[in-house]
């Protein structure tokens, strides 16, 4: 299957890595696994980006880090959203559904 | 919505400030913790992303991979771990600082590691920017920085031409746009009843001068409106460093009287330290003596700068045209009229512009040439890091291959160059600083505003932006050749040193560039020796060897007692000649290479003035009989002056110079045609002509406004004068000495008291001086710039040696084949010194092109010989081409020496 990854949209990391995390606290692995298992493996996450995305959010204080024991019983850092960035996750989810509704009524009408 | 687009935009990841205030703070001190935690945000991340890689090496050993494969794989799939890492930095938001202390802390090591190459980029720097540093502090004081007075940019200074008394007050009363003040130059005067007499310098100043310029007293006042008329002008002010060290800051000194010039004022007010108008050495002010009755002072003679504060509301441009609109009816007040074209040129400019005057082009040309020398020591150093990029392009290789990209390299890189300009640049400005009251003396001592040259904020901020310009201009080439780098070929062992080719074309051009700039900066040089030769070598019109002079200054009061005057300089000059030592004594007016003299409006019989002028200027020097001798001023023609001149009752005769002779009696004997000076009656003959002599300076014979010469007899003048026209009191002695280096002087105060009382004598030194004196700027612009492009020269040399002995020691192993195959010391020795020659010649061609068109900028500053003199621009070609030579003879003389086998053994 040539071409099943898509680049991801400006913007939308974060909103993936905020939604991944409502579920519960995540590390960075797990979470990239995650986006990629349940768009069923049409979007990939890059280390190289994800990193830094975590570490934005965590600037912003949207999501708060903390050392724990992974599945695999291991040592991982742990994202976990923190009030304001599930206020956050809301808005950016709203913005998501206006702007996606817009372009597939424009991509239809026209 | 506002608050939409905001989340939008932090969200982006660039608007941090655009959140509510709150975010923002949080913001920062996250900042501000992680870059204090950074060793800890540094292991932290390290954790984080081993943690994330033993995951996805678990995922695969799960998947039944075997372990080392999936380690492996998993890397692999990872990517780059510096770039994450510093990408997460980067998101972080510390990163740039961080990088930055990285930066300087890895930019120390490496200048510590070769303390060769940084001890030479530090110190050629250091050079430059010190140089900049010292001569900006000029450009600063002297130019930019604003007169120490209120709303200085108010303050403005009339040009085209001085005005007397009648015309200044006459605008003063008129003007309805300017307040508009006068002061008389470099007044001196006399403070006698005390014990010994002192000659105070001092100015007299209109008495709205203080008020014009919008500064008070520190204690009393200043003068009043009218205090410039007759009768209301016995007053006088001090400067502070007078009221300091006579009265040892006594504040009951106001209302105390003292004996100025025999007149008795009343204190009234002492100035602040640090007032110093019109002229540093002001220590006193009294008022304009403003007496419509002594015609030919107030209208014709006493020609005087004029300022004004434009009052609020005018421009410049209203006062200009009020001035204009003044002229006519200025003109018309004088009781002889004047040529209707007088003052037609007078217009306004800036006081500080007036201040300044020719300083500025002579600093803005020091500060060009120390710019250049600059550029010169950026191209010095450029090649020096050239060199070291090719020996560094293994650790660029690495640094890349870990990941670091391209413009991180060369942040790093320009990084380096900045702390080595920051470095260079500190000693530079510390020797600078250090240095400055030494550069400030080889100024000129009546350079304007020397007082105000100071390093201040400005400096700082100047050179601050210097250094870092400076890095970067040095080091940006070189950091983007080095960043380029081809991976595969720097990381295999004993890698080519791939760029050198490249690299080398930039040092050559640098080099190229590097002459030029040397060729542009020693032409100058050159130009400007060969005029102060040339001026120095001036024939001045008299014979200064032996002659000491003395200024010898009455009270102005002395001589209104007919033939006092007279009488006390015959006496004085009595004693003197029987003197032993003193062969010749006489007495002048002013001296010679001053402008000094009176300055007199005469008819000149049977010969018309111009159109719409009604008299000529002369300036008429007042000379004891014995002057011309004395002096050594030829008679060329008829006779001189002598005893029976000074006579009662004598013919009334006048001597002119050779020049004015030709001007105004072309192909004419001069002898017999007669003069008469404006406001007398009684017409002088001219009995005789003389050698022209250099009046103003060595480098102008006369001022323009000027058209001649006349010499009058003291004594004549001083026995048939009367009332108005009584002899000036203050003369000065020449005395020739039978040896150089005359005692005389230590005892002329003596001779001096013994004849009459009160009477100070000043300025005792030996005509010689003057003429230094009169060469003194030129002098100064003439060291200050051959010694910045001696500099320059140094700098140059050692460009081209650095380049022909890095090329020399890359072509070892060809020098090495050359040899094996038969050439010969002397061909290589050709060989290597062509292409300093080479080098040269490209520098020289585009040096001598710059040149040509640069060197028009100093044509002000030249006398005697053109711009593009072609025998300077011969002889520094040859110079530097010879230069060349010598700077490539040694890595020749290296390379004649190389031993083939050895040679073709190297790497």
């Amino acid at each position: 299957m040539a071409n099943r990854n898509i680049e991801l949209p400006q913007g939308t990391l974060d909103l993936l890595i905020l939604r991944t995390l409502a579920a519960g606290p995540q590390h960075g692995w797990a979470i990239s696994e995650r986006v990629q298992e349940i768009s069923s493996d049409v979007l990939r996450i890059q280390q190289g980006s994800l990193y830094p995305a975590l570490h934005r959010l965590e600037r912003r204080g949207w999501v708060k880090p903390r050392w724990g024991t992974s599945e695999n019983n291991r040592r991982a850092k742990f994202y976990e959203l923190t009030r304001s960035g599930r206020r956050q996750l809301e808005l950016e989810k709203s913005l998501w559904r206006k702007l996606t509704t817009a372009v597939a009524q424009i991509l239809d009408t026209i | 919505m506002a608050e939409t687009d905001h989340s939008r935009r932090t969200d982006s990841g660039h608007n941090i400030a655009g959140a509510t205030p709150m975010k923002f703070i949080s913001d920062l001190s996250f900042r501000i913790r992680a870059l204090f935690q950074r060793q800890a945000a540094e292991t932290d991340l390290d954790d984080e992303l081993r943690s994330h890689l033993e995951h996805e090496v678990d995922k695969r050993v799960r998947a039944g991979a075997p372990s080392d494969a999936a380690i492996r794989d998993a890397r692999a799939a990872f990517g780059g771990v510096e770039r994450i890492k510093e990408e997460t930095r980067e998101s972080r938001g510390l990163n740039f600082i961080e990088n930055l202390a990285q930066d300087i802390r890895y930019g120390l090591r490496m200048m510590v590691k070769t303390p060769s190459f940084t001890a030479v980029a530090v110190l050629t720097l250091a050079l430059g920017i010190g140089a900049n540093t010292a001569v900006f502090s000029l450009v600063n004081g002297v130019v930019l920085r604003p007169l120490p007075l209120p709303e200085p940019d108010r303050m403005v200074a009339m040009t085209g031409g001085e005005y007397t008394k009648g015309p200044f007050s006459f605008i003063r009363a008129q003007s309805r746009t300017m307040d508009v003040a006068a002061y008389a130059d470099e007044a001196e005067f006399n403070w006698t009843g005390i014990d010994r007499p002192l000659r105070i310098a001092g100015a007299s100043v209109s008495a709205n001068y203080f008020s014009a310029l919008g500064v008070a007293p520190e204690v009393g006042r200043t003068f009043q409106q009218g205090e410039d008329q007759p009768g209301a002008d016995r007053v006088v002010i001090l400067s502070h460093a007078l009221w300091d060290h006579r009265f040892g800051r006594a504040t009951n000194v106001i209302g105390n009287r003292i004996l100025l010039e025999g007149v008795s004022r009343e204190i009234i007010g002492v100035m602040p330290a640090g007032f110093r108008f019109p002229s540093t050495k002001a220590e006193l002010w009294v008022p304009l003596h403003l007496d419509p009755k002594d015609i030919g002072d107030y209208w014709y003679s006493s020609y005087m700068p004029v300022i004004a504060r434009l009052r609020p509301g005018t421009t410049i441009g209203q006062a200009q045209a009020e001035l204009a609109a003044l002229r006519k009816p200025m003109l018309a007040q004088f009781p002889y009229p004047l040529p209707a074209d007088s003052w037609q040129k007078a217009s306004l400019t800036s006081l500080q512009e007036r201040i300044v005057g020719d300083e500025r082009e002579k600093l803005l040309i020091l500060l060009g040439a120390v710019g250049l020398l600059l550029l010169i020591a950026c191209a010095n150093v450029a090649n020096l890091l050239l060199v070291r990029a090719a020996t560094r392009q293994k650790e660029v290789a690495v640094r890349t291959a870990l990941g670091a990209g391209r413009w991180r390299i060369m942040r790093q890189l320009i990084t380096e160059s900045v702390m080595l300009s920051v470095l260079g640049g500190t000693i530079g400005m510390g020797v600078a600083i250090y240095g400055l009251p030494a550069l400030k003396s080889l100024l000129p001592a009546d350079t304007p505003r020397l007082a105000d040259v100071t390093v201040d904020g400005r400096v700082l901020l100047f050179v601050a932006l210097l250094m870092v310009a400076t890095g970067i201009v040095f080091g940006a080439a070189p950091a983007f050749g080095a960043s380029k780098v081809d991976l595969t070929n720097s990381l295999k062992a004993g890698g080519q040193r791939g760029v050198a080719g490249g690299n080398h074309r930039l040092s050559k051009s640098l080099v190229v560039g590097e002459v030029a700039i040397s060729v542009v900066l020693v032409i100058g040089a050159g130009l400007l020796v060969k005029s102060l030769w040339l001026l120095s070598n001036v024939d001045p019109g008299f014979r200064c060897e032996t002659i000491l002079t003395a200024r010898i200054t009455p009270d102005e009061t002395f001589c209104e007692v007919a033939g006092r005057c007279q009488m006390f300089y015959s006496d004085l000059l009595g004693r003197i000649r029987a003197l032993p030592g003193v062969t010749e004594v006489a007495a002048v007016n002013e001296l010679p290479l001053g402008g000094g003299g009176e300055v007199l409006p005469v008819d000149i019989e049977a010969h018309p003035t111009r159109p719409g002028a009604h008299n000529h200027l002369l300036l008429e020097k007042l000379v004891t009989t014995d002057y011309l001798s004395t002096m050594g001023i030829p008679i060329l023609k008829g006779r001189g002056l002598n005893e029976l001149d000074t006579s009662a009752h004598s013919q009334w005769v006048v001597l002119v110079s050779k020049s004015t002779a030709e001007l105004f009696w072309p192909g004419i004997d001069p002898v017999g045609q007669r003069i008469k000076v404006k406001f007398q009656d009684q017409w002088r003959t001219v009995v005789g002509v003389v050698g022209d002599v250099r009046e103003s300076t060595m480098a102008v014979p006369l001022e323009s406004y000027l058209e001649g010469v006349i010499y009058v007899a003291y004594g004549q003048q001083a026995v048939q004068g009367s009332g108005t026209e009584a002899p000036p009191a203050e003369m000065t002695l020449v005395m020739r000495t039978s040896q150089e280096n005359s005692q005389i002087g230590a005892e002329l105060t003596g001779i001096v008291a013994g004849v009459s009382h009160d009477v100070p004598v000043t300025h005792v030194e030996p005509l010689q001086g003057r003429i230094v004196e009169s060469v003194a700027g030129p002098r100064s612009t003439a060291l200050l710039f051959s010694f910045f492009s001696a500099l320059a020269l140094a700098l140059g040399a050692v460009g081209i040696y650095g380049v022909i002995s890095y090329s020399v020691e890359q072509r070892t192993r060809e020098i090495g084949i050359r040899m094996a195959l038969g050439a010969r010391p002397g061909t290589i020795m050709r060989l290597i010194v062509g292409q300093g020659a080479k080098l040269a010649v490209g520098g020289v061609l585009v040096g001598v092109v710059s040149a040509l068109a640069l060197t028009r900028l100093m044509a002000g500053l030249l006398y005697g010989v053109g711009a593009t003199d072609s025998l300077t621009f011969f002889g520094v070609e040859l110079l530097l081409f010879l230069v060349a030579i010598a700077a490539s003879y040694i890595p020749a003389r290296r390379a004649m020496r190389v031993d083939p086998m050895t040679a073709l053994r190297t790497e």
